[in-house]
């Protein structure tokens, strides 16, 4: 009884014309008007179809909205929206669709890995690479070196779109490991080509720096280099690395040079124009060593 | 009199020389944080790890197998080759491989924390403002270790100073790139990813990044060695080392820590027997002084009567040691009956 009361098609050219203008008004749903009933008025109005300009969306979409009364404007529950289904329409209505599309692509942007677990992965790839079957298109019969710049620009996508472009699930992400695994040789851990796999530059890139992240971050396993440790000498007792010890004769004020007066010539206002050696030569410790260097020299031509 | 002049600054020079060698060996015998001073003293004195007899009992505890040493690594594909050989051929290969993976299990240096670099070399007050940024000087001559490299730091109120460790690696890393090395260590190596990676029983990956990133004696190769080191104690994963370069370097650490039960435990679990007594005697060895150490000595004990030993004096988990023990000489008992 229920049913029936929600359910009555309107009769009236008025009412027609208020149905227009809801239709034009907003796309909200009544998640309560029931799909059984939606043929019977279906046959009621099959007439005020044809009669009307207005093109909509689909004749699920007309059957709707010949069967709203004046409702207030309820925001689609997504929720009930699914309920409402289970009484037994044959096709989903494309607004739960979208508004259940929309909701996955959110989720995915989150956690992209998500994604290569699920059944739809699944269902359009199998246990094969994203990139596996890809055809590129091309004149001739050897591809062009570099594949396209980008296959997205701004809302227009190409035709015959790369393996990543063309599956707005996958996003590359440096935690997103198994869909860059995908991309990297297993026997010789080197990222393939983008000829081979037809990803377009603009993705390939995205993913030489995902990859990059993701061994730094040491989710990615990769080969380290062997270190030889052989004839190193961690003594760190060079005057480099160690304390510099002081000249033993000469204390820690008295100048290097007699003629050299520190504490006079810097505390004058004529320092420049002091009589000096240039100031690399005042480093104790540099002339010292200068001197050793010298000296070496000198005992090797010696002997 | 110019060549009086050199050859007296020459005298003088080679006086300073012999004089500051004189004045840095008291230093080194004075300053008791050097790792040099042990080997002044004689019997008694505490092994390091580059003795001989200890690198022995670590080599001999490592193992060497080959199929895991020489397991096939991702790297540039060539065309397999195949030959023919004789069986002494076969050996003679065999040899070689050998020889080749005790190379590779070379094992890296233990050495204590290196000291920081603080010595100011000058100070010209009158640069004192007159930049903004800080200058390095390098010294790039492409023949010199990197430890007698000089690189000097003037900030700019006009010090002059020796880098600190961390510019010198920093700095040598941009003039001298070693293959692996980064600039910005990994961020593998913070606390938090490090705990996500040994989940994934990969330790020895991040030992070996490590050896590639940090000086063996820097501060950040201790932290992480130690880390990993604490992670396989307490999950037992042992066997994850044994047979590459860090089970050295392991065994090395637990000795010192005194926490050699589960190594023992692992070791006989797996019926290596042998390198159970190669690993308490090394224990002994470090530790003279410990009850097991004495009682060994007095008894003049060998073979299991050190196990035996060790499990009843010092050992935490004697238990299981003995029942290991009684299982391994049903079974000799067994084996020479029948």
């Amino acid at each position: 009884m229920l049913l029936t009361v929600y359910c009555q098609p309107p009769v009236n050219r008025q009412e027609e014309e208020e149905e227009e203008e809801e239709e034009e008004e907003d796309d909200d749903l009544s998640p309560y008007i029931p799909c059984e009933d939606k043929m019977a008025a279906y046959v009621l109005n099959i007439s005020r179809i044809f009669s009307r300009e207005l093109i909509s969306a689909s004749f699920q979409f007309h059957r709707y909205r010949s069967c709203l009364q004046r409702l207030p404007a309820v925001k689609p529950n997504p929720l009930s929206a699914l309920l409402t289904q289970q009484f037994g329409s044959s096709a989903p209505c494309w607004q739960e669709v979208e508004v259940h599309a929309a909701q996955t692509a959110d989720r995915y942007k989150q956690t992209p890995w998500v994604y290569l677990d699920s059944e739809e992965y699944v269902e359009r790839y199998g246990s094969s690479a994203v990139w596996a079957g890809y055809r590129r298109n091309h004149k001739g019969g050897i591809p062009p070196q570099k594949t396209r710049k980008t296959c997205i620009r701004g809302d227009k996508i190409c035709g015959n779109p790369c393996p990543i472009c063309r599956d707005p699930n996958i996003i590359i992400n440096h935690q997103n490991v198994k869909l860059l695994q995908q991309f990297i040789s297993p026997h010789s851990g080197m990222v393939y080509d983008p000829t081979l796999t037809g990803v377009c530059m603009k993705q390939q890139k995205k993913l030489n720096e995902a990859i990059d992240k993701a061994r730094d971050d040491g989710l990615l396993p990769f080969q380290i280099p062997h270190v030889d440790f052989s004839g190193e000498d961690y003594s760190n007792t060079h005057d480099a690395v160690g304390l510099t010890s002081p000249p033993p004769f000469l204390g820690p004020s008295e100048p290097w040079y007699k003629w050299w007066r520190l504490s006079g010539c810097e505390a004058s206002a004529n320092y420049p124009l002091c009589p000096s050696p240039p100031p690399l030569l005042c480093n104790r410790w540099l002339y010292w060593n200068c001197n050793f260097v010298v000296f070496l020299t000198m005992t090797i031509k010696f002997f | 009199m110019a060549a009086l002049g050199t050859a007296r600054c020459l005298f003088q020079s080679f006086y300073r020389v012999k004089d500051v060698q004189r004045i840095r060996k008291t230093l080194l015998k004075c300053n008791a944080r050097t790792f040099c001073d042990e080997t002044s003293v004689k019997g008694g004195a505490k092994p390091r790890f580059t003795d001989a007899a200890v690198q022995d009992i670590l080599t001999r505890i490592t193992g060497l197998d080959l199929q895991k040493v020489f397991r096939p690594i991702k790297q540039e594909m060539k065309p397999p080759t195949y030959k023919l050989m004789t069986d002494e051929q076969l050996e003679q290969a065999i040899q070689f491989a050998t020889e080749e993976a005790k190379k590779q299990l070379q094992m890296p240096p233990v050495l204590p924390e290196r000291k920081p670099i603080n010595d100011v070399l000058a100070v010209d007050k009158i640069l004192d403002g007159m930049d903004t940024a800080k200058y390095v000087f390098t010294d790039i001559t492409y023949s010199i270790p990197h430890r007698e490299r000089f690189i000097v730091v003037r900030e700019p109120d006009g010090t002059l100073r020796k880098a600190t460790w961390e510019e010198r690696d920093r700095l040598v890393q941009v003039y001298f790139p070693k293959r692996g090395r980064k600039l910005m260590p990994h961020v593998l190596f913070k606390e938090e990813n490090l705990k996500i990676v040994f989940s994934q029983d990969r330790h020895e990956d991040v030992l070996n990044l490590c050896l590639v990133q940090f000086e063996p004696d820097s501060a950040d190769y201790i932290r992480v060695h130690e880390a990993t080191y604490e992670d396989l104690e307490k999950n037992g994963k042992y066997n994850l080392l044994r047979s590459t370069r860090h089970f050295g370097g392991l065994a090395w650490y637990l000795v010192n820590a005194r926490r050699v039960d589960g190594l023992i435990a692992d070791m006989l679990r797996r019926d290596m027997l042998q390198d159970a007594i190669s690993l308490v005697s090394l224990f002994h060895m470090v530790h003279p002084h410990s009850e097991s150490a004495q009682e060994a000595t007095s008894q003049q004990a060998t073979g299991t009567d050190l196990l035996k030993i060790y499990s009843q004096k010092e050992s935490q988990r004697s238990g299981y040691i003995e029942l290991a023990l009684q299982a391994y000489e049903e079974k000799a008992a067994e084996g020479s009956a029948s």
